[in-house]
């Protein structure tokens, strides 16, 4: 068996106190070109900066090439691994074949000059990224992609065997885009650079990559072809929103995209909703369930409660009672009157005291109206009725049919589904 | 991939690579030889050339090219530490003079002067300077990066270098006024900048460490390119960038320092200087850093000449001159770099 190009092996780093790779592990073999997926802040560019031995990991073992990089000498670093980061900008007015001399010098001793060959090799590398003619250009005149172009040529004149781009091309046109890929596919294929490309633009990463690794707060989660990680269902979960995956019947290409309005375009009729809530426990919900497109309810709250402040500023029809009091007739009678009409109920992780202990009753309501109730889990923490009132009641509505949640994503896509 | 092919044309192509124009440099090394023999002939005692044959001309002659010989090394000393500020800092702002470096060798020199080490050891003087420069660098890099989560920048950079400098002069005035007579006036004289030839050992000593400081520059001048793409980009390059960082301020700070003990406070050659000349000759350090050493060396003799003849026979601090000839081109880049982010 070969040694692979890149192996992680249960690797916790982080800035500080605070963690942002949880014991990661993952090998990338040579000569593959892998993509590395995940939403904002889940340790990406940290696994990047690790990798290059930028950041010292806490724990765990990094190899390139069978060698471990901490002990790896700068210069043998960067004949392994050439990094290029998001953006490169420099204060001065370099040309750019001063620039992608750089990535001849630095790896060199300081005290001897390039040779022919050197030259060879950085021309080389300006002829793969087409940045040739570019050579006695102001680096910092250039466009974003020119710009890109000139680093990816600086550092392929280390000659590294493993190229790892960080969101290099994220802030790229899409020709220029294409245009890096088409290189860094060219690399990969025709001489057998390892890429390892970490890219937020999902569809267009399913069409370069031999291997998608989605990883999500520090950990990977899944690892494998396009096909087997471009999958709605794992991919809305990571993301904590809904995402659709189409794949091109003809060209096999796979599209990710969002989803705008997120309650179906076959009814126009507005769906309701009744949150019950109190103490700020409901604005998630509200804002949620508003983006779908639900007419949202709610109620009892106390005035001046903030999810009474919440209602208040999103426009939400809310049942309110005087601030700092027992829920009363009148209030109850309005809020019942809304679950009425509500289809669906929700009851949030609301700790419950015997001021608002009645608006569960509400809850039973619209169970017997035969409608959906979903309650949140973890009565028991938040129970601060006498002789545990909330819980049993709680208990109840569950027999009775009511239905438990306790993750938001998993809540609006189970309400969504029916 | 062809590899004859390419080797044979390879380096004809990217001949142009290297950035720095021939022909300008041939000018440079005709004008400044030039230059230098200007300064030779302008002088307190009037124009020209000094009659050889009399010993009066001779020692005037003398005279002249000590302070030649001084102006190269404190000018060359200042711009290069220039250059080496800017290029770690990535901020075109930076030079001894603004961050600090010099009011705290300042600080250290007067505080050898008036407590009188220097008359027992020579070497005490750029030592003393030397140390108050490197604390002053870190206590100013130390404040502007508070709080920055980094490399601080370039605004708070400069805010801490003016302010420590500050209190350095503070610190200068109030030990001056507290000095005996004697020690004041070799204090104020070496303060305000000038070239007055120092005894020739401390001369001597501050050319070893002038030209150590310019070798380890020099040596780095690669590195220095690569810093200028930040110090991660640099560390992606395979250099130990941290190391880098570290040698390339303390030999920077060594040389201003040992510029201020032997002439003083001479303000904004660390500036002027390396603009002027990236202008001329690209910012690739390798060229870079020996050019300014011989540019700012020529242009503190030429300003030392026209200190010396142009309120003749009264003489001026050449500090004077450097400054007001700096502080408009101070303000000058300081308008391009909002305007552009970078410079030329």
């Amino acid at each position: 068996m070969t040694v692979p190009a890149l192996s992680i092996e249960s690797v916790s780093a982080g800035y500080g106190d605070h963690i942002v790779l949880d014991s990661i592990s993952m090998h990338i073999t040579k000569g593959e070109f892998v993509v590395l997926i995940g939403p904002n802040g889940c340790g990406k560019s940290t696994l990047l900066k690790t990798v290059a031995a930028l950041i010292k990991p806490h724990s765990g073992e990094i190899r390139l090439f069978g060698r471990d990089v901490q002990k790896l000498k700068p210069a043998e670093r960067a004949r392994l691994l050439g990094v290029v980061p998001q953006k490169v900008e420099s204060p001065m007015a370099f040309t750019v074949g001063q620039i992608v001399m750089n990535g001849r010098t630095g790896s060199s001793l300081p005290w001897i000059s390039l040779s022919e060959e050197d030259y060879v090799i950085m021309e080389r590398s300006m002829i793969y990224t087409d940045v040739l003619d570019l050579r006695d250009r102001y680096f910092m005149e250039l466009s974003g992609g020119e710009q890109q172009r000139v680093i990816l040529a600086m550092v392929l004149a280390q000659e590294p065997q493993l190229i790892m781009l960080d969101e290099s091309i994220a802030h790229l046109d899409i020709n220029h885009r294409y245009e890096v890929l088409r290189i860094l596919r060219r690399l990969n294929r025709e001489h057998g650079i390892t890429v390892v490309l970490v890219s937020h633009d999902l569809s267009l990463s399913s069409e370069v990559a031999d291997r998608l690794i989605l990883m999500n707060a520090g950990k990977v989660v899944v690892s494998g072809t396009p096909e087997k990680v471009l999958q709605a269902e794992i991919l809305s979960r990571v993301y904590d929103c809904e995402l659709q995956v189409q794949q091109d019947p003809l060209t096999g290409a796979v599209n990710v995209t969002g989803v705008l309005d997120g309650f179906s375009r076959s009814s126009d009729r507005l769906r309701v909703v009744h949150v019950i809530a109190g103490g700020g426990t409901g604005i998630e919900l509200y804002r949620r369930f508003g983006l779908y497109g639900y007419r949202v309810t709610t109620g009892v709250l106390n005035r001046m409660d903030s999810d009474a402040e919440a209602a208040k500023a999103l426009g939400i029809e809310a049942a309110l009672e005087k601030p700092f009091s027992a829920v009363g007739e009148d209030a109850y009678k309005e809020a019942s009157e809304m679950v009425a009409q509500a289809e669906v109920l929700v009851v949030s992780d609301v700790p419950v005291g015997s001021g608002n202990l009645i608006n569960l009753r509400l809850a039973q309501e619209a169970l017997d109206a035969g409608k959906q109730v979903w309650i949140a889990g973890g009565i028991a923490e938040r129970d601060y009725t006498d002789g545990k009132q909330a819980a049993a009641s709680i208990e109840k509505l569950l027999d009775n049919g009511a239905h438990s949640w306790t993750n938001l994503h998993d809540l609006m896509m189970a309400v969504k589904g029916d | 991939m062809n590899k004859n092919v390419e080797s044979n044309r390879g380096h004809s192509a990217l001949s142009g690579i290297k950035g720095v124009s021939r022909a300008r440099i041939a000018l440079f090394f005709v004008a400044t030889p030039l230059l230098l023999v200007l300064s030779l002939l302008l002088g307190a005692s009037g124009q020209g050339f000094p009659d050889l044959n009399s010993p009066v001309g001779k020692a005037i002659l003398n005279l002249r090219i000590n302070r030649l010989v001084m102006g190269m090394l404190v000018g060359s000393a200042l711009s290069v530490s220039g250059v080496v500020f800017q290029a770690i800092l990535r901020n075109p702002l930076a030079e001894p003079y603004v961050l600090g470096v010099s009011g705290g060798a300042g600080l250290g020199a007067t505080l050898a002067i008036l407590f009188g080490t220097v008359a027992f050891i020579p070497l005490s003087l750029p030592i003393a300077a030397f140390l108050a420069a490197v604390a002053t660098l870190f206590i100013v890099y130390g404040i502007a990066s508070k709080g920055s989560g980094g490399s601080p920048s370039v605004y708070s950079l400069i805010l801490s270098g003016v302010i420590i400098s500050a209190i350095c002069s503070s610190l200068i005035m109030f030990l001056v006024s507290t000095a005996s007579v004697e020690g004041l006036h070799s204090v104020i004289w070496w303060m305000l900048g000038n070239l007055q030839p120092v005894p020739l050992q401390q001369r001597f000593i501050s050319a070893v460490l002038i030209l150590s400081g310019f070798g380890v520059t020099w040596l780095l001048a690669s590195r220095f390119n690569a810093l200028t793409l930040g110090r991660e980009m640099a560390h992606y390059q395979g250099m130990n960038a941290d190391l880098i960082i570290l040698g390339g301020l303390l030999a920077a700070t060594l040389m201003a320092a040992t510029a201020v003990s032997i002439g003083g406070m001479i303000g904004f050659v660390g500036l002027i200087v390396p603009h002027v000349t990236r202008a001329m000759f690209g910012p690739d350090h390798r060229w870079l850093i020996p050019l300014s050493a011989v540019s700012g060396g020529t242009f503190l003799v030429l300003c030392d000449a026209f200190a010396r003849t142009v309120l003749a026979p009264v003489e001026m601090p050449v500090g004077v001159i450097t400054a007001l000839a700096g502080g408009p081109f101070f303000l000058l880049i300081l308008k391009r770099k909002m305007k552009n982010a970078w410079i030329a």
